[in-house]
């Protein structure tokens, strides 16, 4: 972590600590945005810290806004953070420009006739509180990149399983020209790789937080006459928790490195390693807390209910991994250690 | 954060990488493609191959050049264990000498020992053991009892060691003893000793493992005489000693290849026309894989870099062993169509072979308490 870096984090810690308490999160799951949180992050630059200036953004480097995206998720901050940036780095990559403003993606299948209207319906995390959606439409067969006021959409609200909105938007609209862009082919691809990036990195920063809780629980836990802590079962099952955090920090590295030139297989090794990592954590981390970790009063739900929602969305680690399998396979068999090698 | 869980990103440097294809070309040149045991550093020895190694510049690479060694960095070590091991090269002879004997040697041993033994290790010609383990004594380190009393000139050894590989074929072994009686400062009061294998007063019985080798054994010491400068570093020192050989013995690829060649094999069965089942099992391993990659080298940079990070070597240890034992059983199950004889033996090889795994260089659970430590729960 570099000087910025650190900046970037002690400033964060103090403001999600102050601003995302376990109560602003379970008051977004009645219903209520987390409005001062956003403003508070947007006013000092973080919503998007790096994005380019040109684009409206802060004109920090890729990585500010990939740490700030990890370390919210460390206090389940219950807003757009992740959304927001690759909405806006999709809007950069077209040259537009993201103002003041709530942004997130939709995916789902999308249309442009010839007349420009566009039509389809996905999925928008956040989409009730965004202002304007980014989506990727297919033109007979060439790719636009849509970006969409909400005001111009249909919203059917729906919830994951930690309790955030996953909203299906429906459009059926022609908006204005400079809203509809001509994209790569691949733009789809892009979006849902930054997609699967962020939700690896927000997993990671999460079942950190999740370790912390339980060795924090576990220390103050009296039974039997002595912290649980000290009971070898209990230290045992933390050690692998912590190897699973370990394991899934170092594949959070590797992401943030494969971000910039979106190279799919990092990306991907890094949603399926955390995927896995997230079913045996979660596990260890609820049954250290016992029944208490059960309740939605522990603040641990906020935690493992988002790492369960994450790891299904944007490919689960069993469709990456086909993919991995075939980027492994490549050159066949005595390749495979060639092919290892070369992920540094 | 909590101790040692912090893996920064680390890339090998390009004087490092440029080795690799020296030890590829070497390793084409001289292995049998028909005849590969699997990447478990314990699954095969060959003095000969040793020997050819050896020669090659490729045993003590780090070590300095005035006892023959190569002044290579760390890392550069680092790739060609990795490809050695990754080849399933029969690399049990020179295994413990090279990794563990001569560096104890060049820290805390006497320039005579350095100077008699380094290039002789160098060479592929003494091929060392370790002798920790008693029958009375695994994770229990501090427990042993094989003892050592003062004679004139040098000290007298009795006891037992135990589960000391290649014993039987090797020419000495770094063995820790009580030189002084247990007090209450358990660590206190032992050395380590070079035993030459065929001093008189030294009998070798083997040991049958499940896969019916006799690669480890019991070593017995009735009265054998240990010469003074036979002794490494400070007598009552031992444990010191010991205890600083850990960040190098847990956290290197040996802890995570061992099954790596059921990979490769697995890979050759399904490279035709392979099911999305088996893709994803090839994926999911690969994965791990890579990510355990990272981690060992990330702590190889901070070994080079001076430091001695024992939680990350145990985590690495522990996460790569759990690895290595997860491989065999998954691909079993993974529906190869009509599997070739030589997959079936890699795998079983494999499965013979795993329970060793987490046994080796500190048990699960003693790793996993070391880990508990650094989290602050003992």
């Amino acid at each position: 972590m570099n000087e910025q870096q650190q900046l970037i984090k002690d400033t964060l810690d103090r403001m999600l600590t102050d601003l995302c308490t376990a109560d602003v999160v379970d008051k977004t799951e009645a219903g209520t945005f987390a409005k001062d949180l956003w403003n508070a992050l947007a006013e000092t630059g973080l919503t998007v810290a790096g994005l380019p200036e040109a684009a409206g953004g802060a004109g920090g480097e890729l990585e500010d806004s990939l740490l700030v995206i990890r370390e919210s998720a460390r206090y389940a901050a219950p807003i757009p953070l992740a959304e927001h940036f690759v909405a806006g780095m999709m809007i950069a990559g077209q040259d537009g420009k993201v103002g003041n403003e709530i942004l997130t993606v939709a995916t789902g299948d999308f249309e442009v006739d010839d007349s420009g209207k566009v039509t389809g319906s996905g999925e928008a995390p956040f989409g009730r509180w965004a202002d304007r959606v980014v989506f990727v439409a297919d033109a007979s067969g060439t790719s636009k990149l849509c970006v969409i006021p909400t005001s111009d959409l249909s919203i059917e609200e729906g919830t994951s399983v930690a309790g955030e909105p996953r909203d299906t938007i429906t459009v059926d609209t022609k908006p204005d020209d400079n809203a509809v862009m001509t994209t790569g082919d691949d733009a789809a691809d892009k979006l849902n790789l930054m997609m699967a990036a962020v939700r690896a990195l927000q997993m990671s920063g999460s079942l950190e937080s999740a370790l912390e809780l339980s060795v924090q629980y576990s220390m103050e836990r009296n039974q039997f006459g002595k912290p649980i802590s000290k009971f070898q079962a209990i230290q045992q099952q933390l050690a692998v928790l912590a190897g699973e955090v370990a394991a899934s920090t170092m594949a959070g590295h590797a992401v943030v490195a494969a971000f910039r030139d979106l190279d799919a297989v990092d990306i991907a090794i890094g949603k399926t390693r955390i995927g896995e990592a997230v079913s045996a954590g979660t596990d260890i981390a609820h049954q250290v807390h016992g029944a208490m970790g059960y309740t939605l009063e522990h603040t641990l739900n906020q935690r493992t209910r988002r790492l369960w929602c994450w790891r299904d969305e944007y490919g689960t680690e069993r469709q990456w991994q086909v993919m991995i399998g075939q980027a492994f396979l490549k050159g066949g068999a005595d390749n495979l250690w060639q092919n290892i090698t070369e992920r540094r | 954060m909590f101790q040692g869980l912090t893996f920064e990103p680390f890339s090998l440097p390009e004087e490092a990488e440029a080795i690799r294809g020296d030890i590829r070309q070497f390793l084409a040149d001289t292995l049998d493609p028909n005849e590969l045991p699997n990447s478990d550093f314990n699954a095969g020895d060959d003095a000969a191959f040793s020997k050819k190694l050896g020669e090659a510049g490729f045993i003590g690479m780090t070590w300095p050049k005035e006892y023959g060694g190569g002044g290579k960095s760390f890392l550069e070590r680092y790739v060609v264990t990795e490809e050695i091991l990754a080849a399933g090269a029969p690399v049990g002879c020179h295994w413990i000498a090279d990794r563990q004997s001569g560096p104890l040697m060049l820290k805390f041993g006497t320039e005579e020992q350095r100077q008699h033994f380094l290039p002789k290790i160098i060479s592929g010609d003494y091929f060392f053991s370790i002798g920790m383990s008693e029958p009375d004594t695994g994770s229990d380190l501090a427990s042993i009892r094989t003892s050592a009393t003062k004679v004139d000139g040098g000290w007298l050894l009795n006891g037992s060691k135990i589960w000391t590989s290649y014993a039987h074929t090797n020419h000495y072994m770094v063995t820790l003893v009580r030189t002084e009686p247990p007090s209450e400062n358990r660590h206190a009061g032992m050395s380590q000793f070079v035993v030459d294998l065929h001093a008189e007063g030294v009998k070798v019985t083997g040991i049958r493992n499940l896969s019916n080798e006799e690669d480890f054994n019991q070593v017995f010491f009735d009265d054998v005489f240990i010469p003074d400068n036979m002794v490494v570093g400070e007598p009552g020192n031992g444990w010191e000693q010991v205890i600083s050989e850990l960040g190098y013995e847990r956290s290197g690829p040996e802890r995570f290849l061992s099954a790596f060649r059921v990979i490769v094999e697995y890979a050759r069965e399904i490279q035709d026309n392979p099911t999305d089942e088996q893709l994803a099992l090839l994926g999911r391993l690969a994965a791990h894989l890579v990510t355990l990659r990272r981690m060992s080298i990330s702590v190889a940079g901070m070994l080079e870099g001076g430091k001695l990070p024992i939680t990350e070597a145990a985590l690495i240890k522990d996460l790569g062993n759990t690895y290595e034992r997860m491989v065999p059983e998954l691909v079993r199950l993974a529906s190869v169509d009509k599997p070739s004889r030589r997959f079936i033996d890699t795998l079983n090889e494999c499965i013979l072979h795993a329970p060793s795994f987490t046994l080796r260089g500190g048990t699960r659970e003693i790793l996993k308490g070391v880990i508990a430590r650094g989290l602050g729960l003992r």
